[in-house]
């Protein structure tokens, strides 16, 4: 009896890409106790950027950080960092503690390595 | 996944400032706070008083966020000492003393560290961030809290006010984490403002840069958490099974039946 040919075996190939995203999105808001001047977008970006000097120094003054959008009447942007640089912003914003001499508060609503998922937010939903 | 917990808020006489801590704080997720009462023996003789309920302080308890459960409120006290004679409260084993849900103590000579660390009953350890520490951490008192079940408590909200206490907490996280390597770690805020209140996720980060991986700073936030208070609860019951319950005693009423026992008998 001949043999069964034998399929051939079945070739793949698997890639595994551990945190291949080169950037973090972060969706954060800034809670300014009211009353007083909001800031404009250029002021936001220094904010920010005096943040990460505040606690990382110049080296993290110097970490590429783009505001990707800002609404001033809610105080809410979209901010996009290096992978790397995740922590040393996250936490750079979570000390900070004044602006201009009034107590602020940074809440990071959301962050994912893809701006997709910053779309919908489950914790925004409201049981009916 | 065990809920987030801040196991710090201090407790000032002012209840709406606590009502809008406790609003702030269920609203950015914390499933437990603990009202922090702090007695500093250096001060005058201070009496411990009973922990006020919190069912009593706050009628109706605001909704944790992403849950349908209210925020589980709970009692603390810690006891700032620098003196080994202080520590005698801790095992006069006074009435008001048991009444509270955790117990904390904060020393502040290295003896008194390796006491609260080898034989006195607290849950926490407070270790300071305001200032340089007097005394190096040492391996074997370390180690043998970490056998008996006692946490050590960073504080972040000096971080969040002033730069000079930024450098001194992270400078001794890092020195304890050195020791501890990352376990038992509680990390709380001292928030007496709702600004000074951050989410649970960004105090978890905050712990990366105290040194812990990133499994070890989320359990600093929630899993250590439950653990201190499970640890307190057992405080309460004889060897953490048997608890007692006071139950509300009924009026009695005027009993015009026969007894239960008398019936029987005449029955028979």
């Amino acid at each position: 009896m001949a043999a069964r040919a034998e399929p051939p075996p079945a070739a793949f190939e698997r890639r595994v890409l551990r945190s291949a995203a080169r950037h973090h999105y972060l969706r954060v808001r800034l809670e300014l106790p009211d009353g007083g001047a909001r800031p404009n977008a250029a002021q936001f970006k220094q904010l920010v950027v005096s943040a990460l000097r505040e606690l990382h120094g110049e080296v993290g003054a110097a970490l590429p950080v783009d505001v990707l959008t800002y609404e001033e009447k809610t105080l809410s942007a979209i901010l996009r960092v290096i992978s790397s640089g995740l922590v040393k912003l996250w936490s750079a914003l979570t000390l900070l503690g004044f602006y201009q001499n009034r107590r602020c508060a940074f809440r990071v609503l959301q962050t994912s390595p893809f701006l997709l998922a910053l779309s919908g937010n489950s914790r925004e939903l409201v049981l009916d | 996944m065990a809920g987030f917990a801040d196991l710090n808020l201090p407790q000032g006489p002012d209840k709406k400032s606590l009502q809008s801590l406790l609003e702030a704080a269920a609203h950015l997720g914390y499933s437990a706070v603990a009202l922090n009462h702090v007695i500093d023996f250096k001060e005058k003789k201070q009496e411990i008083i009973k922990p006020v309920s919190p069912s009593e302080l706050f009628p109706s308890l605001p909704i944790v966020q992403g849950t349908s459960k209210r925020i589980k409120v709970l009692t603390r006290l810690t006891l700032v000492v620098s003196d080994p004679s202080h520590c005698n409260l801790l095992r006069s084993t006074s009435a008001n003393i048991r009444l509270y849900d955790i117990i904390a103590v904060f020393p502040k000579t290295e003896k008194l560290f390796h006491i609260a660390c080898t034989t006195l009953d607290v849950d926490l350890v407070c270790i300071n961030v305001t200032e340089k520490l007097p005394f190096y951490f040492r391996r074997p008192p370390v180690n043998m809290a970490i056998d008996r079940g006692i946490y050590f408590e960073l504080l972040y909200t000096p971080a969040i006010k002033d730069s000079t206490m930024r450098r001194y907490t992270i400078s001794n996280a890092i020195s304890l984490m050195q020791i501890c390597k990352g376990k038992n770690i509680v990390i709380s805020s001292a928030a007496e403002r709702p600004l000074e209140l951050r989410g649970p996720y960004d105090v978890a980060n905050l712990g990366l840069l105290f040194g812990l991986s990133e499994s070890e700073a989320k359990a600093a936030v929630s899993t250590n958490c439950r653990a201190t208070m499970l640890h307190g609860e057992t405080r309460k019951t004889a060897c953490g099974v048997v608890y007692t319950v006071k139950k509300p005693r009924k009026v009695e009423e005027e009993e015009t039946t026969v007894p239960a026992c008398k019936k029987a008998k005449t029955q028979a």
